[in-house]
């Protein structure tokens, strides 16, 4: 997983993938040619319009679809190779999700919910779940951990779905709008959380978003238009977080 | 995932939707139950026959005959008896004489007042008496020359000559009879033959002749050995000869047996060798005869009964397989988190089938209980509902006819099925969870 090279290689590679959906007799080209490195302690913003691909290229970065052509390399493994098995193996060890809606599972309680990766694992209860609690301390949600996402805001949710997304140290987290449904203040305590997180332990965070004020976050910024890469800058964050 | 878990997780789902998991399983008990009941009662409807069978005579004896129409080499003589004793699983044979006559009349008490007007006197091996099954139910064997043993129910044979006709017999079916069809109390006999002086008197063409004989025993009935177990006579096979040179004169010499009667040591044995009797040119008889289409019989009935029982459970499955895939459709996004959380393939799929599985146990354990429960009501309504009766509704007894009979292998047997049952109508509904793609997670809703 980690040859020597480790630090100076990419931890992301993406090499000309090429991503076709069959719509009844057309095609529909929704990635045409994208090369992409991140590198490992990157925040990475995939950023969009609605329909420019954006969401697509996560699917493909994540592995949940395979690419027409082309290959993406996580750590070096091809992912978009991996069969279903290993490829929940390589998905529990090294890879985390922020969703936009969240996805807690309404049956589990905030504690469950975030020791979830950890029960996939095989990580005994007692363990998983102690973890958990530390993890949703963490988050500012010690007097919710037995709550059930129903009796939880929005806000609530999303921060135990950023502890889920932690808890088992993946290298790389792929955050889908996270902050879609939330407020504008809400939004910069979970976008600060994120990024605190991502530097305390020299992780990835592929950032995908259509809201400029949350590429500000960024190390880097990838445009996307029409399934294409239209500019892929490093971020000067001081000037975006001020300048707006 | 740790099979802890994958059980608790399997438990919480079905815990969600409890009454949807409660009229699932309510499906299962039901099909659960008629199968095990409808089977108790085809094995209690075989335990019955098997018991009335056993009392309508020994299902082991095997009577040769010689072939109807051939007079040949194959003749029921020393020679064969022989050669019978010596065949594996024989553990008993006699030769059979009947004493062929125009009348044999049994007369008794004092001026002859007590007179059976007819009977049949059977010669046999009498020292082969015990091993051929005949149960002597008062005194003893014959020992000596002139004793004979009679049938158990000779006594009602008499009638009292100092009567007027028609009233002057005592019948012992008068009374009331009771559930297997028996007397349940039989009258008081004219005389006890075991306590008198008997004296045959026989008629045949060459003239009468009087022959007194010593009871000193008397068999249990039993038709399969002969009616002279009933109403008749036994005597040694050299007594008879006797009899019959009497009557006879000694011209004539050694008439071939009437019969043999081969006592085999256990039932599945009776059809082999009476099949290699047959074989030798003899004609057989043995209750296998009766027994064998009854036991088809019973069992064509249970296999209807069961497969009825087995309709409901094969509708209990298809409920099974309902819930699950709805309960799979409302879990789709969650699914599709899980797997994106890393959840290996095989789990989702073990999640799925044990919670079909589940419902199977669930609802086979259950079923079994209130069929067990069932079995012993049905069983108390006809033997009487009493306290006192309950362990024999449960375990039967030598008396006791049950009309369901659950043995343990049939709960066993039910509880393995619903789990595969279970197991089953939840493998589709798992392979289709097993396919919703990760995607589904971030899928907007």
């Amino acid at each position: 997983m980690n040859p020597p090279d480790a630090r100076s290689r990419p931890i992301i590679e993406v090499k000309n993938i090429r991503k076709e959906y069959p719509i009844g007799d057309e095609t529909v080209v929704a990635l045409k040619r994208i090369n992409l490195n991140v590198m490992r302690g990157e925040i990475c913003c995939i950023f969009g319009t609605s329909g420019s691909g954006k969401s697509t290229l996560l699917n493909q970065l994540a592995g949940m679809e395979k690419p027409t052509r082309g290959d993406v390399l996580i750590g070096g493994v091809p992912i978009s190779r991996l069969n279903e098995n290993q490829l929940a193996s390589f998905r529990q060890r090294h890879l985390g999700f922020v969703f936009q809606s969240y996805n807690l599972l309404p049956n589990l309680t905030a504690t469950e919910n975030v020791a979830m990766p950890l029960l996939f694992r095989g990580v005994p209860k007692a363990q998983r779940e102690a973890a958990a609690r530390k993890l949703l301390c963490r988050v500012g949600l010690s007097h919710r951990l037995d709550h059930f996402p129903r009796q939880m805001s929005g806000g609530q949710q999303q921060r135990a779905g950023i502890a889920r997304a932690f808890i088992a140290r993946p290298d790389v987290v792929f955050a889908d709008e996270p902050t879609g449904n939330l407020d504008s203040k809400t939004t910069v305590e979970i976008m600060d959380m994120i990024c605190t997180f991502a530097r305390d332990y020299h992780q990835t965070i592929i950032l995908v978003t259509h809201d400029p004020e949350m590429a500000a976050y960024a190390d880097r910024i990838v445009t996307l238009i029409d399934g294409e890469i239209v500019s892929n800058q490093v971020n000067n964050k001081e000037k975006a977080r001020h300048g707006t | 995932m740790q099979k802890k878990d994958l059980l608790r997780i399997c438990l919480q789902n079905l815990m969600r939707r409890r009454s949807r998991t409660f009229l699932t399983v309510l499906g299962v008990l039901i099909g659960c139950c008629s199968i095990v009941i409808m089977v108790s009662l085809g094995i209690g409807m075989k335990e019955t026959q098997e018991k009335l069978l056993a009392e309508m005579g020994d299902l082991t004896i095997i009577t040769v005959s010689p072939p109807q129409n051939g007079k040949g080499k194959v003749k029921l003589d020393d020679a064969l008896v022989k050669r019978l004793h010596n065949m594996s699983g024989v553990v008993g044979v006699s030769p059979k004489q009947s004493l062929e006559a125009e009348s044999i009349r049994i007369l008794s008490g004092t001026g002859n007042r007590y007179v059976a007007d007819w009977t049949s006197v059977v010669g046999m091996d009498t020292d082969q008496m015990e091993q051929l099954g005949y149960r002597i139910i008062n005194g003893t064997t014959v020992k000596h020359s002139g004793d004979i043993i009679i049938g158990e129910f000779l006594a009602y044979s008499f009638k009292d000559t100092l009567r007027p006709e028609g009233r002057n017999m005592i019948d012992r079916w008068a009374g009331e009879l009771d559930e297997n069809g028996k007397p349940a109390e039989l009258p008081a006999p004219y005389l006890d033959p075991l306590k008198s002086t008997l004296t045959l008197e026989i008629t045949t063409e060459s003239g009468t002749i009087k022959y007194p004989v010593k009871p000193v025993g008397s068999t249990k009935e039993d038709y399969s050995k002969g009616y002279e177990t009933s109403e008749g006579i036994i005597m040694s096979l050299t007594d008879l000869r006797k009899l019959l040179d009497k009557i006879q004169g000694p011209k004539k010499k050694k008439l071939p047996y009437n019969s043999v009667v081969v006592k085999v040591s256990s039932i599945d044995r009776v059809a082999d060798v009476e099949q290699e009797i047959k074989a030798m040119g003899y004609v057989t008889e043995s209750m296998e005869s009766i027994r064998k289409p009854m036991e088809k019989e019973a069992r064509q009935k249970q296999m209807m009964l069961g497969g009825l029982g087995a309709i409901s459970l094969f509708v209990a499955a298809l409920g099974i397989t309902n819930t699950m895939i709805m309960s799979i459709s409302e879990r789709t996004r969650e699914i599709g988190i899980m797997k994106a959380l890393g959840c290996y393939v095989s789990d989702v799929r073990i999640m799925f089938l044990a919670e079909a599985g589940a419902i199977g146990l669930i609802g086979g354990v259950i079923g079994c209980v209130i069929s067990f429960l069932a079995s012993v009501i049905i069983n108390l309504v006809s033997i009487g509902l009493s306290p006192e009766n309950i362990p024999a509704a449960i375990l039967g007894g030598e008396n006791i006819n049950r009309v369901s009979v659950i043995p343990p292998w049939l709960l066993l047997f039910a509880i393995v099925f619903s789990v595969l049952i279970g197991l089953g109508s939840g493998y589709y509904p798992a392979n289709k969870a097993v396919q919703i793609p990760a995607l589904e997670a971030i899928k907007s809703e």
